[in-house]
């Protein structure tokens, strides 16, 4: 049971570096948490002081109701999995599993059997005797998580554990992370900065930027219903496009977003929350995977313009889009047959645009 | 004509075997070869040479080719024997000591603290004093009238006289020891703090959540990480101390008595005393195959696991 709590937490550096600004988080018992964000937005730091391995400079942390600002690492129940793995060179994989036992003073016959288990659960059973420097990436990967696993811990820490590993070997670990906290049933906190990898294993994702938490949510809210720019295109691949815009309402035909000749009539659910903002100007989010061949589209969801590049991904193509001197990209499906320079007509599916304050940039749809 | 042909054939072979770069390189180094063969190989084989004649300098004219005599000889002299075991407690002890101070002001300039740079700088200052100049330095602070070792301790009150300290047998090896150590401290810790500031954080924090005191951390973390440093250390160290000679020459000739008759003031004694060059030369043969063992010993007992 570990359910871990900050409290108006902040962490600034002796030398005047305020990597977290005024923290506010409930971290559930149970559940998988990942932080999200680009590399120095403190979420590394976040994991840090959960660990123990950073004081906290103001606020609270608690665990289950517990302050735990000032209980070292050791009496925190956590077990940590680190971007190098970490593993002391010198040791056998044994010894690098049962180290955290060892010190405990476990009896050596508990050690052995629990060292054993984990291993055989992450097959590398036959790896016990070897060095660090005898085994390949994954299987370091391996060990860093059977060193984590075997202490049984309350709160399981994982900072950028997978981002060493060759791609394929990535996504094949993170389908292991994820059966691993379904068994071990406990809490895992995991940093990351690479959207793919939270958007699958977590059931919260926490986006942080210079410090600063930008919005929680699951990862369906945080991709469908970004709370502002900054997390609408750190998820996504390629990123969202952006069109600024002006907001009309004429002659009672529908609210408008208009750009040139591109004029999108917004659906009633968009426009009734346009309706409390006066706001005019406007930017629009239109993701790459929500357009469609213009046919399937009628009047008012048309967004024209000439194709500079076409990049097949295998499973579709993106489209390299000029719109008025900005470059849009596009997914389509790849039965469609695109040439460079030519004009294309797209249609886009309304229901999923995204409005946000020209700016400010945060989301007019919250 | 027929020449001209066959110095055309020689060139061709030549350039079959060396590339362009490769003779270049060659005509680049030969200079310096040169020099080299004329002032370290050449002693050193001619050295070897000498070490099977039995060669005094007071009778130029009679050198007689003994074989091994000069080899064998050594078994039996005692005074080699001593100066084996001068030179072992005096090695002991300086490389230990170097070791072990040289760990300790590692770890000191591995912490953050301000004057750090400054300090590591302060340290420094022995290693660039010539070996000469050191031993002078302390021939002053050990001298029995007026050094600052008398001096301090008797303002100290811990003791009631001023001491001859280089004369007593018993302390004489200890004190030069203790000069060596001073000197060469400091090339010792930059050595292992080189290898104490590659052991990557990371490994400090596993070992803080899987619960290690700070005694553990350094168990179980920094020394193996230093192993390397240590080796490099030991080895270097060692080498210096069973052939310095310096401190010797001008501390105490190897008195009081034979209290620091080591193996390389045996050697000199011998080859420019008692101008006995074949021996001389036979006993430097037999120091540098030690060093050469000892280092071996030490590469393979303390590098077997690096």
């Amino acid at each position: 049971m570990a359910r871990i709590r900050f409290e108006n937490v902040e962490k600034k550096y002796a030398n005047g570096f305020h990597a977290v600004k005024d923290l506010n988080l409930d971290i559930r018992d149970k559940e998988f948490l990942v932080l999200l964000g680009p590399s120095g937005c403190g979420k590394s730091t976040t994991l840090n002081m959960i660990a123990g391995l950073e004081e906290v400079s103001d606020g609270n942390l608690l665990f289950d109701d517990e302050l735990v600002n000032y209980t070292p690492p050791h009496k925190r129940d956590v077990a940590m999995v680190f971007q190098s793995y970490a593993l002391y060179p010198h040791k056998t994989v044994f010894d690098n599993i049962a180290f955290g036992l060892q010190m405990r003073k476990a009896p050596r016959a508990e050690i052995e059997t629990r060292v054993r288990d984990a291993a055989r659960k992450l097959e590398i059973e036959h790896l016990l005797d070897r060095r660090p420097s005898q085994l390949s990436g994954g299987q370091r990967q391996r060990v860093a998580l059977g060193r984590a696993m075997v202490r049984d811990p309350a709160v399981f820490l994982m900072d950028e554990p997978l981002s060493n590993l060759d791609a394929a070997l990535r996504i094949s670990m993170r389908a292991e992370i994820k059966e691993l906290h379904q068994q071990m049933q406990t809490t895992f906190v995991y940093v990351t900065h690479d959207q793919a990898e939270a958007l699958t294993l977590a059931d919260r994702i926490v986006v942080m930027r210079d410090g600063v938490v930008q919005q929680i949510g699951s990862p369906d809210d945080i991709y469908e219903r970004p709370k502002n720019t900054f997390v609408a295109s750190f998820l996504g691949s390629p990123p969202i496009n952006y069109i600024d815009g002006v907001i009309e309402d004429r002659n009672g035909d529908g609210v408008k977003f208009v750009r040139g000749d591109l004029m999108l009539t917004l659906p009633e659910e968009i426009a009734a929350k346009l309706r409390h903002s006066d706001r005019r100007e406007v930017r629009l989010g239109i993701r790459a995977e929500d357009v469609d061949e213009a046919a399937q589209g009628g009047e008012g969801t048309i967004i024209r313009g000439k194709v500079n590049s076409v990049l097949p991904v295998g499973s579709d193509q993106f489209l390299g889009f000029d719109f008025y001197g900005e470059e849009l990209f596009f997914r389509v499906s790849k039965d469609l047959s695109h040439k460079v320079g030519e004009d294309v007509a797209l249609s886009v599916d309304l229901n999923r645009l995204h409005l946000f304050d020209k700016d400010s940039g945060q989301s007019l749809l919250w | 004509m027929a020449e001209v042909v066959h110095q055309q054939a020689g060139r061709g072979r030549l350039r079959a075997m060396f590339g362009y770069e490769e003779r270049s390189a060659i005509v680049f180094l030969a200079p310096v070869m040169a020099v080299l063969m004329g002032v370290a190989v050449f002693p050193i084989l001619y050295s070897f040479y000498l070490s099977f004649f039995r060669m005094k300098l007071t009778r130029p004219n009679r050198t007689p080719f003994v074989w091994f005599d000069n080899y064998t000889d050594l078994f039996t002299n005692e005074l080699f024997w001593v100066s084996v075991t001068r030179t072992v407690v005096f090695a002991v002890t300086s490389v230990t000591s170097i070791a072990v101070v040289a760990l300790l002001v590692a770890l000191l300039l591995n912490q953050n603290f301000r004057g750090r740079r400054i300090l590591s700088t302060i340290i420094l200052i022995p290693w660039a004093i010539p070996y000469v100049a050191n031993a002078l330095m302390w021939k002053w602070i050990y001298d029995s009238g007026y050094g600052a070792l008398n001096g301090v301790l008797y303002q100290l009150d811990f003791i009631d006289k001023y001491m001859v300290w280089l004369g007593d047998q018993d302390k004489t090896i200890f004190l030069i020891a203790n000069a060596f150590v001073w000197k060469e401290v400091p090339l010792a810790a930059i050595l292992l703090l080189v290898s104490l500031k590659s052991i990557p954080s990371d490994l400090y924090q596993a070992a803080r959540v899987d619960g290690a005191t700070v005694w553990q951390r350094f168990f179980h973390v920094t020394l193996p990480a230093m192993k390397p440093g240590f080796m490099l250390v030991m080895i270097y160290e060692t080498m210096m101390a069973i052939r310095h000679f310096d401190l010797f020459f001008i501390l105490t000739e190897g008195g009081p008595g034979d209290a620091s008759h080591v193996l390389s003031w045996h050697i000199y004694v011998e080859t420019f005393r008692n101008l006995s060059f074949g021996s001389g030369a036979a006993m430097s043969y037999v120091l540098a195959l030690v060093t050469f063992a000892l280092s071996y010993t030490f590469i393979r007992t303390l590098g077997r696991k690096v």
